[in-house]
């Protein structure tokens, strides 16, 4: 698998496994790092490289295929779907950082953590090393 | 995902499944069993699919092993019955009984022999046997052939009763704490290894375990149980995403769930009349005064196994 492809598991979220991995292949779509064509692993492939449960998988591409982000080739093999040859526009990637970026606002407002403090903490996460 | 699907699956054992699909690979109905006259289990309904690979999650104390051992006929019930495979647990075939692989929490494995020895000896016991796959996994786990098992270290001796379960391919795998004595990196090989058996022969699984990471990357399904019984039985993912954890004034939680005809999975008392209850609850507008909040399966765990 290519390193543009690493998925990050986080088990201990509320967010389901199959979810964590739509949204990260959602953002590398609209980032362009994953463009019309392109071929993602199989589910073999990846259940096997994360340790995860194949259904799960299979999950997470059956959902994005009835998205339109990911089609099926002949054969097994899923693609990204013909419309993503581009990456999408700055605005609408922007706008699919807002979900999370409101949890984060959501969790400062219940710790009563002021916008000067989150904001520059949010400044510190994005200068440090991806995990 | 609906709430309907998830209150199917979250039917006590999943009786509302009896009847249809495939045989299943084990079948428990009214299992009663009591441990130094204590009741363990307590009229357990339980199924698994082929296929299936099921984490069963409880407190400690609460019969994990026992139902593991039951469900194998390693201890006597009281009452109910146990089919493995369509067949009667008392009058199990041969060919039936070669078809389940058993990882104990403690490994009870003839420590005087060498692992190439204890290898052979149960080899002769299968009509199937995978010789390389054996070979492949002692040595990717680092497992010496020829050394004492007395003398290998408690993970490697955990790791060859993995390696011993997984020789014959097995179509039914119980796994009891398969992994407390592995490190990260061990446990990460272990789960590939499932996943592998999984993608490969369809092999149903069910384990037990405290380590919930592991337990939510492999296991599809979740069970749970506490107070003899599985108190809930449903794909982890549907209860992660369909579950809220509702808290709030006891009367006000009780009138909004009579209100939308849930019924609460669990129920529990908090401070000041407060309660806090787990139901499958739609992401709606809440009443004043309520609070709804997704559960990781640690919070699901806490609410569950009480």
């Amino acid at each position: 698998m290519s390193e543009s492809l690493a998925f990050s598991i986080n088990p201990g979220s509320p967010e389901p496994i199959y979810r964590q991995l739509m949204e990260q292949l959602r953002r590398r779509v609209a980032s362009g790092a994953l463009v019309a064509g392109q071929e993602l692993p199989s589910v073999r492939e990846l259940a096997l490289a994360l340790a995860v449960n194949p259904m799960t998988i299979s999950k997470a591409y059956g959902l994005l295929e009835a998205e339109g982000l990911l089609e099926r080739r002949r054969g097994l093999s899923m693609v990204v779907a013909a419309k993503h040859r581009h990456a999408r526009s700055q605005a609408e990637r922007i706008a699919l950082l807002r979900p999370a970026l409101q949890q984060a606002a959501e969790a400062a407002r219940q710790l009563e953590v002021g916008p000067r403090d989150a904001l520059e903490l949010f400044k510190t996460i994005l200068q440090e090393e991806p995990k | 995902m609906t709430t309907l699907t998830l209150s199917q699956h979250a039917a006590p054992g999943g009786l509302a499944l009896d009847g249809s699909g495939p045989a299943a690979s084990v079948e428990l109905r009214g299992l009663s069993l009591a441990y130094a006259g204590r009741p363990v289990l307590d009229g357990l309904d339980w199924r698994l699919l082929p296929g299936q690979v099921v984490g069963l999650l409880g407190r400690n104390g609460v019969g994990k092993t026992t139902l593991l051992e039951a469900l194998l006929g390693l201890r006597d019930a009281r009452a109910g019955s146990a089919t493995l495979f369509g067949q009667p647990l008392a009058t199990l075939d041969d060919a039936t009984r070669a078809r389940i692989g058993f990882v104990p929490q403690q490994s009870q494995l003839f420590d005087w022999l060498t692992p190439r020895q204890l290898l052979a000896y149960f080899r002769s016991f299968y009509p199937k046997w995978n010789g390389p796959k054996a070979e492949a996994l002692l040595a990717r786990w680092e497992i010496p052939q020829d050394q004492q098992i007395a003398k290998l270290s408690g993970g490697q001796q955990q790791r060859l009763s993995i390696v011993r379960a997984l020789a014959p391919e097995p179509d039914l795998l119980v796994l009891d704490e398969p992994v407390s004595s592995l490190d990260p990196i061990g446990r990460r090989d272990f789960l590939r290894e499932l996943v592998e058996q999984v993608l490969d022969r369809g092999t149903t699984v069910v384990f037990s375990t405290h380590i919930l990471s592991d337990l939510e990357r492999v296991a599809f399904n979740v069970a749970f149980l506490a107070h003899g019984k599985i108190a809930v039985q449903a794909p982890l993912a549907e209860l992660m995403d369909d579950c809220r954890r509702l808290t709030g004034p006891a009367s006000r939680v009780d009138a909004h769930l009579r209100a939308q005809g849930l019924t609460p999975l669990s129920r529990r008392e908090l401070d000041a009349g407060q309660v806090a209850v787990l139901a499958a609850h739609a992401d709606a507008t809440l009443p004043e005064g309520l609070h709804a909040e997704r559960l990781s399966l640690e919070d699901l765990f806490a609410e569950l196994t009480q």
